[in-house]
């Protein structure tokens, strides 16, 4: 069961006389989603998904039109980057002589509403949250999460790399966001999830309440998305599988073969989240900066002496056991979301699901001490 | 095995941020061997200096601003108050950069972060230290804190070694503990020179000589991975079990709070569940990888 | 020889290999997890043989991973790999003995975003891509549209002087012709528009290309030229570049690898392939591959035994700095 940070709490189902259940459902046209998105940037930092030399992110709205309904699937990057950028100013300070001063941050008044984010994204949203929240809470993350705003929209066209349905998800999965939108041809059925969500559809006047035929077609809508996801994994158990595998040397060096142990990966994916800290000082001024950094890279565990995981292959299991083995012994949920992008970008076509669905039983296992 | 509740560990966050440093101010330096060096500094806010607390086996992250930022365990003992002290080898850009700073500079520090040493469970005990090289910093910040506290504890011992000589750090403590008669000092090289009348012999050689006996007794082991590797099996041989053998683990740290993900082994971040551990709880890591 | 016959003769004389204890390990490819894609395949067993497979696809350039695989390897190759091949054992990174080589003569790499491009669908979404000689034909919705060849194929592969492994083994096909000059022209057409642009506007295209940068890495760990056990990247002391990804540093990033890689990149365009924010990197490392013909009328990967470009000098060489 995952623990999400904002529980949902769920609209009554109304009954009529006739016992006909209505729902508090809304309807919007998708001709007027850019009417709405111009409502909503009155008071929130709107942001959509675009493209930039074919490379598919999330952007700030533009203010111009909804045209990404015609060719969104899902991002490249993904929504992630909003909250925990590639890079980002932590601090700043001045140096004179021996002295120095720090600069405090200004911290993060940006809402941030995503248009859009898949269950897939949404969902690993919610696994960031678990490391953010945990023990110490990051400043950063945390004033544009708390602050921020989901309105999911369930997927049509899965790819043939995801593989949500293994992992607890869907693509009409409306757990971790606030509105969830559900395309039923010339309009979109609204969901609200969260009080949140539902204070947002009641300022506006560009919803109609949703009819019984608007459900019906997203009943079938669901049911078809739901269907279009081919890829399978058999998630029940990997923790334990991999427990039992980890000591393996021969069976990770053998599938670590291919792999060029370079970020895309772990960059791309949306419950990845391992950070660096630099500082940069030119003359007096410097700043101190956080920026991705991933498990593949050899300088990740370097220290002056040993490196512990030198080899590719370490570096390998690191990735696949922290996210389907270290993640939910610690919090209870596989840190993957089954999105896929890894597998669609990976410059050597390296398939977790491959990996996950052909671990050695026990009796094949050879440990070695490593 | 869900992740450990640390929420009652004593924090001191500037400005309500954990990722902002205090400033101290370095008031003097030791040179403790040729690459070594201990720094006693203080918190330039004087509020902070009254109300600091930290606990023996902690570390902070030092900065030096502009350069980067370190995990450097606190040497010096909780129960000496007035300066905080921590020991650095010169190792690399920062470590470098940080023996360039004189008395005066200003540098950041972050912390305390991680476990510590466990008093409760070493109360009333023999306690058997064994340290090597600049792993003694560690050690000392506990030794002082038991010494400073002594009817708490039963009988001490002390077994201390380093490559040379001149690689024996924190000289004076060695002398101050060698004088006092109510711990068993032991201090060996692996290599003499003309003037060490001393020991000669690796240190987990000499811990087998001197043999302690394990009979409600807890080793502390702190030293370079090579010297803790061969000592453990000493102790195991001398009788004493894997919970009765704690030891301090090192790792590449940023973040120090367990969110930037590299100095984890298995599930557990050193830096947050650590960085003491117990022979037994290393074991019982899901990765071998320590 | 069609690529069936091609694909019979690689497994078996890969079989062999393994079988005869020629070799360890076999690295070939093998039909990808996705719709007209492959993966590189490294294996030691025999039965594995049966998946290798020649097609349009094979983008990867697997000498690539000849400096980890130890012992004797059997490695496929294409042509501007076997060059890349020929590189490595220039700079003794390769044992000419320690490799059995299996060439292809390669007629072109089919490029899936420009057939993307061209059709209006993703990947996932058509049904075929057939080769058929000088044509493609694409089938989507059970429609069948065909485009010339030259509009799917890879840049690189357009201007591809040798398309046949330089160096080899066992040459699994007949030699293929270079291509013409038009194809040639088509190649650096890109290249030539970014010449054409006035220099403060190239500037700004390379500023926003660089701004997209993540610093993956994967255009440095997919090149076999850039072999360095620890890079350059990796240092701190001195610290050339911060790993924070501002366009600043990703820029200086490619320019040095770029310089680093000069007389070694054999033009294969597997940086730019992998790169997943499409930033045009082969219009650098084209652009620097022409320049080191030009200046020292040079071509890496053509001749094993000859010294590497910039790691080696003549009495007779033009500077005198070094006398």
């Amino acid at each position: 069961m995952l623990r999400h940070y904002w529980p949902p709490t769920k609209l009554r189902i109304l009954r009529t006389s006739s016992g006909k259940k209505v729902t508090n459902n809304k309807r919007v046209n998708k001709k007027d989603v850019a009417k709405l998105l111009n409502e909503w940037s009155g008071e929130f930092t709107v942001f959509v998904p675009s493209r930039d030399e074919g490379v598919t992110k999330w952007t700030k709205w533009d203010g111009e039109g909804a045209s990404f309904l015609d060719w969104y699937r899902n991002t490249v990057v993904p929504p992630k980057a909003i909250f925990l950028p590639p890079m980002e100013e932590m601090f700043g300070f001045h140096k004179d002589g021996k002295g120095c001063r720090i600069e405090l941050p200004a911290s993060s008044k940006q809402k941030p509403l995503i248009f859009g984010i898949r269950p897939c994204d949404a969902k690993a949203l919610a696994i960031l949250d678990m490391t953010f929240k945990d023990a110490y809470e990051d400043p950063y993350y945390l004033a544009k999460r708390n602050r921020g705003v989901l309105v999911g929209l369930g997927c049509t066209n899965p790819y043939d790399s995801c593989f949500c349905t293994s992992l607890d998800s869907s693509p009409t999965d409306a757990t971790n966001v606030d509105l969830m939108l559900t395309d039923i041809g010339d309009d979109f059925l609204v969901e609200a999830i969260t009080d949140r969500g539902r204070k947002l559809m009641a300022k506006t006047s560009l919803a109609q309440a949703a009819g019984e035929t608007d459900e019906v077609r997203a009943k079938k809508a669901k049911e078809a998305a739901n269907s279009k996801v081919t890829r399978k994994i058999e998630a029940e158990g990997i923790t334990e599988k991999l427990l039992s595998c980890f000591e393996d040397k021969d069976y990770w060096e053998k599938i670590a073969a291919k792999c060029i142990s370079c970020g895309i990966c772990t960059f791309l994916c949306p419950t990845c989240y391992c950070f660096d800290i630099n500082d940069e000082l030119v003359r007096n001024r410097g700043e101190r900066f956080r920026s991705w950094d991933s498990c593949a890279f050899p300088l990740y565990t370097k220290m002056p002496m040993e490196n512990p995981r030198q080899e590719k292959w370490r570096r390998l299991r690191q990735k696949v056991c922290h996210k389907y083995e270290f993640y939910p012994l610690n919090f209870e949920v596989i840190a993957c979301t089954g999105c896929g992008r890894c597998i669609r970008l990976c410059p050597v076509n390296w398939d977790i699901t491959q990996i996950l669905d052909n671990l050695p039983a026990e009796e094949q296992l050879k440990p070695e001490k490593c | 095995m869900a992740v450990s509740d640390i929420s009652y560990r004593p924090r001191f966050l500037a400005e309500g941020n954990v990722y902002l440093p205090h400033l101290a101010v370095i008031e003097k330096t030791v040179d403790e061997t040729h690459d070594t060096r201990t720094f006693h500094f203080n918190f330039k806010d004087e509020k902070l200096r009254e109300e600091f607390t930290f606990q023996s086996g902690q570390f902070c992250l030092l900065s030096v601003l502009g350069l980067g930022e370190a995990p450097f365990c606190i040497s010096s003992s909780p129960t000496r108050r007035g300066h905080l002290e921590c020991s650095i080898r010169q190792v690399g850009k920062l470590t470098r950069a940080l023996h360039r700073l004189g008395e005066g500079a200003e540098i950041g520090f972050r912390g305390p972060y991680g476990n510590s040493f466990p008093l409760d469970f070493l109360k009333g005990k023999n306690l058997v230290f064994v340290g090597g090289g600049i792993g003694l910093a560690p050690l000392r910040s506990l030794i002082w804190n038991v010494i400073d506290d002594r009817d708490r504890y039963q009988k001490i011992d002390i077994i201390y070694g380093a490559r040379s000589p001149a690689d024996l750090c924190f000289s004076y403590d060695l002398e101050a503990w060698d004088k006092d008669k109510t711990v068993n000092m032991v201090t060996t090289v692996g290599k003499s020179d003309d003037g060490w009348t001393g020991r000669v012999g690796l240190v987990p050689v000499v811990l087998e000589q001197v043999a302690p006996s394990p009979k409600n007794s807890v080793a502390i082991v702190c030293g370079p991975p090579i010297m803790i590797r061969f000592t453990f099996p000493v102790l195991e041989r001398l009788g004493f079990t894997p919970e009765q053998m704690l030891t301090t683990l090192e790792k590449r740290m940023k973040c120090g709070i367990g969110k930037c993900g590299r100095c984890n082994i298995g599930n557990i971040y050193v830096c947050r569940d650590g960085s003491v551990f117990s022979y037994a709880q290393i074991k019982s890591f899901v990765s071998s990888e320590y | 020889m069609n690529h069936k016959e091609m694909e019979q003769k690689l497994r078996r004389e890969a079989r062999a290999l393994l079988e005869q204890g020629k070799v360890g390990y076999i690295i070939g490819f093998e039909a990808g997890s996705l719709k007209f894609t492959t993966t590189p395949l490294i294996t030691s067993a025999q039965e594995d043989t049966s998946r290798l497979v020649i097609n349009p696809f094979i983008a990867n350039n697997l000498s690539v991973f000849l400096t980890e695989v130890k012992g004797r390897v059997g490695i496929v190759v294409k042509g501007c790999d076997s060059r890349s091949l020929v590189s490595l054992m220039q700079d003794k990174k390769v044992v000419r003995d320690d490799v059995v080589i299996l060439g292809i003569p390669c007629s072109g790499i089919i490029d899936l975003s420009k057939v993307e491009e061209l059709v209006g669908k993703e990947r996932d979404e058509l049904d075929n891509i057939v080769r058929d000689g000088d044509r493609v034909v694409v089938t989507v919705s059970g429609n069948d549209r065909e485009f010339p060849i030259q509009k799917v194929l890879y840049d690189h592969c357009l201007g591809c002087e040798f398309p046949t492994p330089q160096e080899y083994d066992i040459l699994l096909g007949e030699p293929t012709l270079p291509a013409g000059d038009s194809a040639q022209a088509a190649s650096l057409a890109r290249i030539g528009q970014l010449k054409d642009m006035p220099a403060q506007r190239r500037w700004k295209f390379w500023r926003s290309e660089f701004a997209r940068c993540l610093r993956c890495y994967a255009c440095r760990n997919i090149c076999p030229a850039c072999f360095c056990q620890r890079c350059f990247t990796e240092e701190s002391e001195p610290q050339w570049l911060l790993p924070v990804p501002r366009w600043q540093e990703n820029l200086m990033f490619q320019v040095i690898r770029n310089i680093h890689v000069a007389g070694r990149c054999t033009d294969c365009g597997e940086c730019e392939r992998v790169c997943p924010m499409n930033i045009p990197l082969r219009s650098l490392t084209r652009e620097m591959y022409g320049i080191v013909d030009e200046l020292f009328h040079y071509r890496p990967g053509m001749d094993k035994d000859a010294p590497p470009l910039l790691a080696a000098y003549e009495a007779t060489d033009t500077e005198d700095f070094i006398r």
